[in-house]
């Protein structure tokens, strides 16, 4: 069970970013901090996948890019009820099963229950 | 730099070659290259292979060695060359560079792949393999998906509806059916394109490229040097390579392909000409939405309009900037690495005037995007009539 959602900020000039890189792709920096993402997101895009990749079971697999106000994922929806703009927020849980092994990662849900 | 000429070029039909093995279709495309250019009898200093997933797909590897020993081109430097759907314009770059640079006095570019031999699902995998290992593939993303959500950015910030999708396929479809090199020849209408099944919502069929087998193929030497041989010369004006961050989410704006205005830049600036001087035009779209993103990106129309000159039937055929006469990858099918080479065969054609039905009238200036990962690594090359 994993916590928080982090991304990591450049100690030089304090960009965030997700995923890690060696240098910041801002300045070049060498040196990070891990920071948590804002508990919120918006949606930026989705899709709806009928065309399946492998250890995913029922089709649609959405799938979506949240904006964590200037630093973004991509991850899987929980609901197929979406919308751009929509609020979501992380939580940790089983993303597909690949080579027989379970991948795990953040997921997104919408923040506020219908 | 020397300046550097296309003088031979030639290429297999694409599509569901049954019967045909990756070196039978590099074998086929390279000798009718080399016959085009009248070079049988010459010996090539180098040769550049474009491809991306033959030791995956075929269990073959060095595939570059092999063709030099099927059409006997031995002793010459031979290596295969990966850059993603990219890899066959980069293997024309990097045969530009070496006669460009002079190490190199007579070149051979090929582009191949053998994909339809494999199952569906493996191919979908390998290419979704390009994708960011963590924070994209792992969470179940294809390229079908990164389009579809290219595509729903274009619908909400610049107006564009599923039917521009339905344009493009239905203009590509029309090309390749008066191509016949193309994979598939069969017309696509409107309404068919628009019912057909969905793959990743808003994307349908119909808007998604085939899985096709094929090659393509090109011979080079010094622009100097080019009335030697048999074939009318092509030179390559310029060419322009430019990436971009891995993971989509992390560029400055998503539905920017940063990497096509860069390269795009270079190459016209390496060319000494703009946009407006290109009189026709091969395109990566892999989706259709590309087509659109690219020719916006590429700067042949301003951002967010690139659905309304396909409204305007001015990337028709008979249009004022006719894009992927050719079908495109959507028709003329999508070989992977040998697409960039075959972009580039379909230009020399029409700027030589032997492009059939299809032909472009009066072409001078041509212009091919090559489109790696998801947009993080373009190859761009702008070709023109000699003389």
């Amino acid at each position: 069970m994993q916590g928080k959602m982090t991304g990591f900020k450049c100690k030089s000039c304090g960009r965030v970013m997700y995923p890690r890189h060696e240098r910041c792709l801002g300045c070049k920096g060498t040196d990070f901090e891990e920071v948590e993402l804002a508990k919120e997101g918006i949606l930026l895009t989705y899709t709806k996948l009928y065309a399946l990749p492998e250890g995913i079971e029922m089709p649609p697999l959405v799938l979506g890019i949240v904006d964590f106000g200037g630093v973004r994922a991509l991850g899987q929806l929980t609901t197929d009820d979406v919308k751009v703009g929509m609020k979501l927020r992380p939580i940790w849980g089983k993303l597909r099963k690949l080579g027989g092994r379970e991948i795990y990662g953040f997921r997104f849900e919408p923040a506020e229950k219908s | 730099m020397r300046g550097v000429a296309i003088i031979g070029c030639g290429m297999t039909k694409f599509g569901r070659l049954e019967g045909k093995d990756l070196m039978d279709l590099l074998a086929e495309a390279s000798l009718r290259a080399i016959d085009d250019a009248g070079a049988g009898e010459r010996d090539f200093d180098s040769v550049y292979v474009g491809n991306m997933m033959a030791g995956e797909l075929v269990h073959q590897t060095t595939i570059a060695s092999a063709l030099v020993d099927r059409i006997n081109l031995i002793p010459a430097a031979a290596e295969r060359v990966e850059n993603g759907p990219a890899s066959g314009a980069s293997a024309v770059k990097n045969g530009f560079l070496a006669v460009a640079s002079g190490a190199s006095d007579l070149v051979l570019v090929a582009g191949g792949e053998k994909m339809t031999a494999a199952d569906t699902d493996v191919i979908g995998d390998l290419v979704s393999t390009m994708t960011h290992p963590t924070a994209e593939y792992a969470h179940g993303v294809t390229l079908p998906a990164m389009a579809a959500m290219l595509t729903r950015l274009y619908m909400e910030r610049y107006g564009v509806t599923e039917r521009h999708l339905a344009m493009v396929a239905v203009k590509n479809h029309a090309n390749a059916l008066k191509n016949p090199y193309a994979h598939l020849q069969r017309k696509c209408t409107i309404e068919g394109a628009m019912s057909s099944i969905m793959i990743a919502d808003p994307l349908r069929l119909y808007y998604c490229c085939p899985i096709s087998d094929g090659a393509a193929a090109l011979v080079l030497c010094p622009a100097e040097k080019a009335k030697e041989f048999s074939g009318e010369p092509v030179r390559i004006a310029g060419f322009g390579h430019a990436t971009d961050t891995h993971a989509v989410q992390e560029r400055e704006d998503p539905a920017v392909l940063k990497s096509v205005q860069l390269a795009s830049q270079h190459a016209f600036k390496l060319a000494k000409l703009e946009p407006k001087d290109i009189d026709v035009v091969e395109l990566h779209d892999a989706f259709e939405i590309l087509e659109i993103a690219q020719s916006e990106d590429a700067g042949f129309f301003p951002k967010g309009e690139g659905h309304l000159a396909v409204e305007k039937g001015i990337t028709t055929l008979e249009g004022e900037l006719p894009i992927n006469p050719s079908g495109g990858l959507k028709a003329r099918g999508h070989p992977v690495g040998a697409t960039g080479v075959a972009q580039i065969v379909e230009l020399v054609w029409h700027l030589r005037g032997e492009a059939g039905e299809r032909q472009v009238k009066d072409a001078k200036r041509a212009f091919a995007c090559n489109f790696g990962g998801f947009g993080n690594n373009t190859v761009i090359h702008i070709l023109e009539r000699m003389g």
